[in-house]
């Protein structure tokens, strides 16, 4: 594929990943976490990034030694032909299922708080043809187009955050622990999969410039999307409170309409534009992610040709279910739920997969 | 190579087109905007009255030129169960697709607000995505339709301008709450606060004897104001238990409240109070607080206890007594004493009557006893709204002098007459 022949800095890589990760606080990932760990939202955030911590700086052990292989073919390498593509068909199988259903999320966004009118396959559609068309430019030009907005797009939520913080009432965060320290270690082993992402991070990781590049900008990017989506969670609390923000399905949204700011009282239509864009490099993204461990996984060369045929697959799944609005939240939660033990446990496999099969020890070898 | 760029551009042309959106698409020209939304009590069992109150958008802009002799505003008032379907219904009678994009205000009449039935048409302004949260809800003593229709400013003509100034000062010098629909959602789905709505009519009482009551320490309508000004009055709030309106407090006791209430943004309040030197006469001070009240509370004994401290600054702007109390210390601490006495008289007699007659607080003091708490299961089970009413609450007044005018010294009244 001559596009992705070239690859991305660390610029570009951590563009993405603030981009893709850091715009999960204005879909329905709060709502998930509200609706068990209510005010206390932000403490099991941080427990899942400390959790996530685990299975992260396994994959970066096993990538260092395998500084050439992406995801799939380091499954296959470990595990063995037969046990490697079928983890990889389930890996993508559930990438593709968070695909489908992160986009018919959006869509609904769009659809119930600012194109009340538009049908939404026409909205369905319009998004996906555009995500096809970057996917099909390749990591490259995500990453760049992803390293053009990142600065309008982050401006404009930190303006619209800190807004919103100067509405709110901090003493909202109390009682601390919210809903017990159970329900929060429940919400934290549950949504663990959030950062999932990371893993499928690995599908691209021989195409950052060098691996000392891809650990440090996963490790950075980490760290500030944790800060991020946690201030955001603590935000949006102090402006609800915990008994509205249980029944308000998007946040960040019924944030941006209640905002005023000055004398410009629909300031939404400032930040929408902004946010479309950050959509559109997030399913690029993501789209370009399942195109190419698919391509990998059934060796077929030039994958950008498969981008039509998943649109259309998605499409139709994606407009699939009937009443989005009760739908979707259950079958995220689902698929969050499968996501979270597997997030956890399969890095770990790996390494201890690569530590039986003596790769480290070669890789020390050589380095000496 | 040039060529085939050009052709690339002339295929992009279309994409033009398709940025107006082909279904969402309203032209500004094709819109009335409403202002406000009146709600009122219809004869009928789930549904109610609904007046619109729309703006006229070709008056008082610049392009216009006073040219125009339409009216202002014009109100609308048709009977339906909500007010989303109410959008077309008008259409019979309004030419223009109805957008709610301008609205400042929905106002309610207090025989609906008194209905039990009230929040079930209310919530329907959380579903329709061009209602917005910074709405503000005003409660009148008459007929909502009436209120919007006969209230009709002498400047301030475009109603959006007037709503949106008239409030807001408002809530500065405190005579009003803050009462978005944000807050009301929040306060009546947290259910263990009480929710301040705006109050305001334009039902002014006429008999000699009955308006002034004392001052501010009036409703709306209570106090007469002389001259031809606006015919609607707004000052004091409407008190809402559980999304029902129970009570009303005046003008002074809303400015209590804001003071106590850290959320609330007064800047400053310019009051009259008693002059401790001479009992015919009033001064006037400025109350300014910097600093946070402070509340101690301590939840675990039963009954439990508050102690709030509230700072205040006070600029003593007049002396009609004409005593100098700025030269003298005894006089100052004397000034002092008999102020946070009065002071705390008013705030106590405001806190019983939140107890006694509301059983419930518009203080945010609930916020403070959330602290006290690990959980939420705690703070359930300790059911701030049952505990409040026998809790044991005392407040104390601290006041720091500021400034006594421009020029602090007068000369003495008896000096004058010799």
């Amino acid at each position: 594929m001559k596009q992705n022949e070239g690859k991305i800095g660390i610029r570009d890589y951590m563009a993405i990943i603030l981009l893709t990760l850091g715009s999960k606080i204005s879909d329905d990932t709060p709502t998930l976490l509200y609706k068990t760990a209510k005010n206390s939202a932000w403490i099991s955030m941080l427990g899942i990034a400390l959790l996530s911590l685990i299975p992260i700086l396994f994959l970066l052990k096993v990538f260092s030694v395998h500084r050439n292989k992406n995801l799939h073919e380091i499954n296959v390498h470990l595990f063995g032909k037969v046990m490697g593509n079928l983890i990889s068909m389930g890996v993508l199988l559930l990438g593709f299922s968070s695909f489908v259903l992160d986009t018919s999320v959006y869509v609904d966004i769009i659809g119930s708080m600012y194109f009340t009118r538009t049908p939404t396959l026409a909205l369905y559609i319009l998004m996906l043809v555009v995500c096809g068309y970057g996917a099909k430019r390749g990591i490259e030009s995500i990453g760049s187009a992803a390293w053009l907005t990142l600065f309008y797009l982050k401006a404009t939520l930190f303006l619209a955050l800190i807004f919103a913080f100067t509405k709110g009432n901090l003493k909202f965060i109390f009682p601390l622990w919210g809903p017990g320290t159970l329900e929060i270690a429940k919400t934290t082993g549950s949504k663990l999969s959030i950062f999932a992402d990371f893993y499928y991070l690995g599908i691209i990781a021989p195409l950052v410039s060098s691996f000392k590049e891809f650990r440090k900008g996963t490790l950075w990017a980490f760290a500030i999307v944790v800060v991020e989506i946690t201030a955001a969670l603590i935000i949006f609390v102090i402006l609800f409170d915990f008994t509205s923000i249980e029944v308000i399905s998007y946040p960040f949204h019924e944030t941006i309409l209640y905002l005023s700011i000055g004398f410009l009282s629909n300031v939404e239509s400032m930040f929408l534009p902004f946010w479309l864009v950050a959509a559109f490099i997030r399913f690029s993204f993501y789209l370009y992610l399942v195109v190419t461990l698919f391509g990998g996984i059934f060796k077929i060369k030039e994958f950008e040709y498969l981008v039509p045929v998943f649109i259309v697959i998605v499409l139709f799944l994606g407009i699939m279910p009937k009443n989005l609005t009760y739908t979707l939240p259950y079958l995220r939660e689902m698929i969050l739920g499968i996501l979270s033990p597997l997030f956890f446990i399969l890095p770990i496999l790996m390494w201890g997969m690569a530590k039986l099969r003596g790769d480290f020890k070669r890789e020390a070898e050589q380095s000496h | 190579m040039k060529q085939n760029n050009l052709i690339k551009l002339i295929f992009l042309i279309p994409f033009i087109l398709i940025l107006t959106g082909c279904w969402d698409l309203k032209g500004l020209d094709r819109q009335v905007f409403v202002i406000g939304i009146g709600l009122d009590v219809s004869d009928e069992k789930g549904k109610i009255d609904i007046t619109y109150l729309i703006a006229n958008p070709e008056v008082g802009t610049s392009f216009a030129g006073g040219g125009t002799e339409e009216d202002t505003v014009m109100t609308v008032t048709m009977r339906s169960p909500d007010f989303l379907s109410l959008r077309h219904s008008v259409n019979a009678a309004v030419a223009r697709e109805i957008s709610y994009d301008l609205l400042k205000v929905i106002v309610v009449s207090e025989e609906l607000a008194k209905d039990e039935e009230f929040i079930r048409f209310l919530y329907s302004a959380e579903k329709d995505r061009e209602i917005k949260r910074n709405t503000y809800l005003i409660v009148t003593k008459e007929k909502a339709a009436e209120f919007l229709s006969k209230n009709d400013p002498k400047f301030l003509t475009r109603p959006h301008k007037f709503y949106e100034n008239m409030i807001q000062r408002g809530i500065e010098v405190g005579f009003i709450p803050n009462s978005e629909l944000h807050h009301f959602f929040r306060v009546t789905e947290e259910d263990a606060n009480l929710f301040l709505a705006t109050y305001a009519t334009t039902n002014i009482r006429q008999k000699e004897d009955e308006y002034r009551i004392n001052e501010m320490d009036a409703l709306a309508g209570d106090v007469r104001i002389e001259g031809e000004t606006n015919s609607a009055n707004f000052l004091g709030a409407a008190v809402f238990l559980e999304g029902m309106m129970i009570g009303t407090l005046t003008g002074v006791e809303n400015r209590i409240v804001m003071l106590l209430h850290d959320a609330s943004s007064i800047t400053d309040i310019l009051a009259p109070i008693p002059d401790p030197f001479h009992e015919d006469y009033e001064l006037t001070v400025r109350i300014r607080k910097q600093h946070n009240t402070s509340v101690e509370m301590n939840v675990h004994d039963m009954p439990s206890k508050i102690h709030v401290t509230l700072p205040l600054t006070v600029d003593v702007l007049t002396d009609p007594s004409m005593e100098n109390p700025v030269d003298n210390k005894k006089k100052v601490e004397k000034l002092r004493s008999t102020m946070e006495e009065f002071m705390e008289t008013k705030i106590m007699a405001l806190v019983e009557k939140s107890q006694k007659e509301f059983k419930a607080e518009p203080f945010g003091w609930s916020l403070y006893a959330r602290k006290e708490f690990k959980t939420l299961k705690d703070y359930m089970e300790f059911d701030w709204m049952r505990t409040y009413p026998e809790m044991k609450i005392d407040v104390d007044v601290e006041i720091r002098f500021g400034q006594f005018g421009r020029q602090p010294k007068t000369p003495s009244y008896k000096g004058i007459r010799d």
